[in-house]
This record gives structure tokens, sequence and C-alpha cells, in this order.
């Protein structure tokens, strides 16, 4: 569906608005940071020699999660 | 000690003064409106006592900086437009081409009288080298890291400086622009951070898939490759694979939309955090005035809000570049890795 279509509902049946793109994919985002952050805790507290190896697969983990709010990001910029 | 070379006469010269004099007293009458609060010169929309249209508060008479654009702005707008010879010469090459400057001449100032106790420049670069060897070894594998190691550590450096090259006073708020009503506002920077162009950014992941292909292929060959993709895992044999490989060839399609979404995702993950970055920057900078507060407040605002974002945009300037070297190594070491094929003899 059109995105301009489910934008102009959404302001017209609550008062939304702005990017809800954006919003959706942030809330994905910081749910999915969260996870890799406390599996990334858990393990360490289960093992603390292996605290650098935890911290290379959690900062990847990490960065994947959150590339995808940036791409909501830039299209937020471009006025969707 | 005159003539045409770069001295302190020189200098003064240059900038219209017959010798040395304190430039804070030559340059007051340039600083006279700013100080008065006085306006400068009309803007194009009519306001005004005689117009009836109440006139904007002209008295933040500051550059206001706007936010960064997608795309560079070339540096020579004033030029004909119409394609000139040095068109293509944007912002962000400039600071591209800066910025590599800076990073020979620095690797070139440590490297000059090596000895085997070593000086400061020369002890900092190399634990730089070392611990990016260490990591890159560590997740790559001794037989790749001696290849991959110099592209990866490159990709490092440059980005981590091109980051925080972003954060330097200036970049990105001093250039060409045009009076509007709020004063002077710049919209075409002179120096912006080089990793905020997209251009750039898939630029090193093209170049990175074209090495992580030719040295994928040189490693393991390209029926090992092929199969690596498309052939059945799990180290099945006869009857069963030969069920099951529709299947894993059509995970394998999967796979290679994968694989080509990477230089994508590279991209656009490094483009974004910076590019977003540097246009919070510009809002947190410019909040006091665009809430409208009082002039003396939006002056303290735009000097102690933006500090923990710097600090912010430092951490993450830092971690992407460190996420991008992490990454190619990932992708290195998924296609190259020997381990599988002693997993199936246990």
């Amino acid at each position: 569906m059109n995105p301009y279509i489910i934008a102009e509902a959404a302001a017209a049946a609550t008062g939304v608005t702005g990017s809800i793109t954006l919003a959706l994919a942030g809330m994905g985002a910081a749910v999915g940071v969260g996870l890799v952050g406390s599996k990334a805790a858990e393990a360490v507290g289960r093992n603390p020699g292996a605290f650098g190896k935890v911290l290379t697969i959690g900062i990847i983990g990490m960065a994947l999660a959150e590339a995808i709010a940036i791409y909501a990001l830039i299209l937020a910029f471009q006025g969707r | 000690m005159q003539g045409d070379g770069l001295n302190a006469a020189n200098f003064y010269r240059a900038l219209g003064l017959p010798n040395k004099t304190s430039l804070l007293k030559t340059s007051a009458p340039l600083l006279e409106p700013f100080r008065a609060g006085r306006p400068l010169p009309a803007p194009e929309a009519p306001c005004g006592p005689e117009t009836g249209i109440p006139t904007h508060d002209m008295s933040l008479n500051l550059p206001l900086a706007t936010a960064l654009t997608l795309d560079a702005p070339t540096i020579f707008p004033m030029g004909d437009g119409g394609g000139s010879f040095i068109d293509w010469l944007s912002n962000s090459i400039l600071v591209c081409a800066l910025i590599a400057l800076l990073i020979l001449w620095f690797a070139r100032k440590a490297t000059k009288n090596m000895s085997i106790v070593p000086g400061p420049t020369q002890n900092f670069f190399e634990a730089v080298v070392q611990q990016l060897y260490d990591l890159i070894e560590s997740v790559v594998g001794k037989h790749m890291v001696a290849r991959v190691f110099p592209l990866l550590a490159t990709l490092f450096i440059f980005i981590i400086v091109s980051n925080w090259f972003g954060l330097l006073p200036g970049v990105g708020s001093i250039g060409w622009g045009h009076e509007s009503a709020h004063g002077f506002e710049v919209t075409a920077p002179l120096l912006r951070p080089a990793t905020a162009d997209l251009n750039l950014t898939l630029a090193m992941s093209a170049i990175f898939m074209v090495f992580w292909l030719y040295w994928s292929l040189a490693e393991v060959g390209l029926k090992n490759f092929l199969n690596h993709i498309f052939g059945v895992k799990g180290g099945l044999k006869g009857m069963m694979a030969a069920l099951l490989a529709p299947i894993f060839i059509f995970v394998g399609l999967i796979e290679v939309v994968s694989i080509a979404f990477r230089p994508v995702s590279l991209s656009l993950r490094l483009f974004g955090n910076i590019f977003a970055g540097e246009n919070l920057l510009t809002a947190m900078i410019n909040l006091g005035k665009d809430l409208g507060l009082p002039v003396w407040i939006s002056y303290i605002f735009s000097v102690t809000i933006p500090v923990p974002f710097y600090f912010l945009e430092i951490l993450v300037g830092m971690l992407q570049a460190l996420v991008f070297m992490l990454l190619c190594s990932v992708y290195i070491q998924l296609s190259t890795s020997h381990d599988e094929e002693e997993e199936g003899h246990h």
C-alpha cells in the first residue's frame, strides 16, 4: 500500500503525525539491541574470561540490529 | 626574510596591513554590527513598520548553519554552473583528499627514523597496527591475515579519522550561502565530513566486495565457493542429498540475495550514522533559536546542550569504523574458513 495513504490515515484517525516508518523501525531496533546486550551481559557473567570475544560479537550484533533503524532514519530525512 | 616566502611579514601584507598590528583591533569595524545588534542589510521579504509586517528578531546576527544536504555540493558555486571544468570537486572530495594527506603525513612522520626503542609517534603507530593485526587475525585466521590486513586496517584508520573530522569546529558551518530572514544562512559548506557522503561509503563497500570475491575464490577455489553457497550441508550423502538438492539450491539463491545486500547495508549504515549525527548536532546547536527563546538563553543553549551529543558522536564515529572493519573481516571469514571440512569427521 502507498505509505502516504497509511500516514494520512493515521494522522486523520488519531492525530499521529510524523514518520511512522521511523517509529516502527526504531522500536524494533531498540528491542533488538536490548536483547543482544542482555545476552552479552549474561554470557560474561557465566564466563568472565571470555569478555573480549563476547564484546566483539556483541558489538557486531548491535550494529547490525541498529542498521535497520538507520535506513528508516534516512527515509525520514527525505520526508517519508 | 621578505620576498615571496611564507613568513610573518608577508602574512600581514596579504591581509592588507602594512606591518604587524593587532588583528583584533583592526577587525573591530567588521564586528561592529554584531556587537551593536544592528540588522544586516534588509532581507528580500518585506517587513518593517511601514508595511505592518513585524520584523524578525535580527539581533542574533550570527551565521546560521543548516543541516547537511544529502548530496555534496561543489565548492565552486560561483562558477557558470553549466558544468565547469572542476565542477566535480565537491566539499566531500576536498575533505577526503585532506584526510588522506593528513594520514600519509602522520605515517611518514612516524616511520622516518625507525629505531628499536621507539619515539612517541612511532610507538603510537606501532600500537595501533599491532592491535588491529591481532584483532583481524583473531577473526579471519592466520592463513588470510597477511593478504587482508592492509585493506581492512586502511579502511579502519580512514573511516575513524574521517568520522572524527566532522566534529572539528568549522566543518559544516563555514562556506557559501545566502541571506535569509534569520541572518546569513550557510547552504554550501566548504568542509564536510567525508563519510557523510553516500558516494564515499558506497565506493568503499564496492571495493571491499570486489576484493572479498577475489580473496574467496583465490583461497578456496570456484567449486568450493559455489558448494559453500548452494551445496547440500549437514554431511548427507547419496539419495538423501539428491532429494534435498532443490531445497538447498533455493536456499543458495536467498543467500546470494543476502550477499548482494551486504554492500548496501555496509554503506548505508556508515553514511546514516555520520550524516544523522551531523544533522543532530546542527539541530541541537540551533535549538534555542528554533524555539524562539531570548537571545542570551539561546547563546547559552547552543554552547552547553551539544556537549553530550559531541561525546556521543565521538563514540559513534569510533564504533562505526570498528563495526565496518569487523563486518568486513567476518564476511571474509565466513567464506574462507577451512574448519568445516573437519566437522564431518567428529
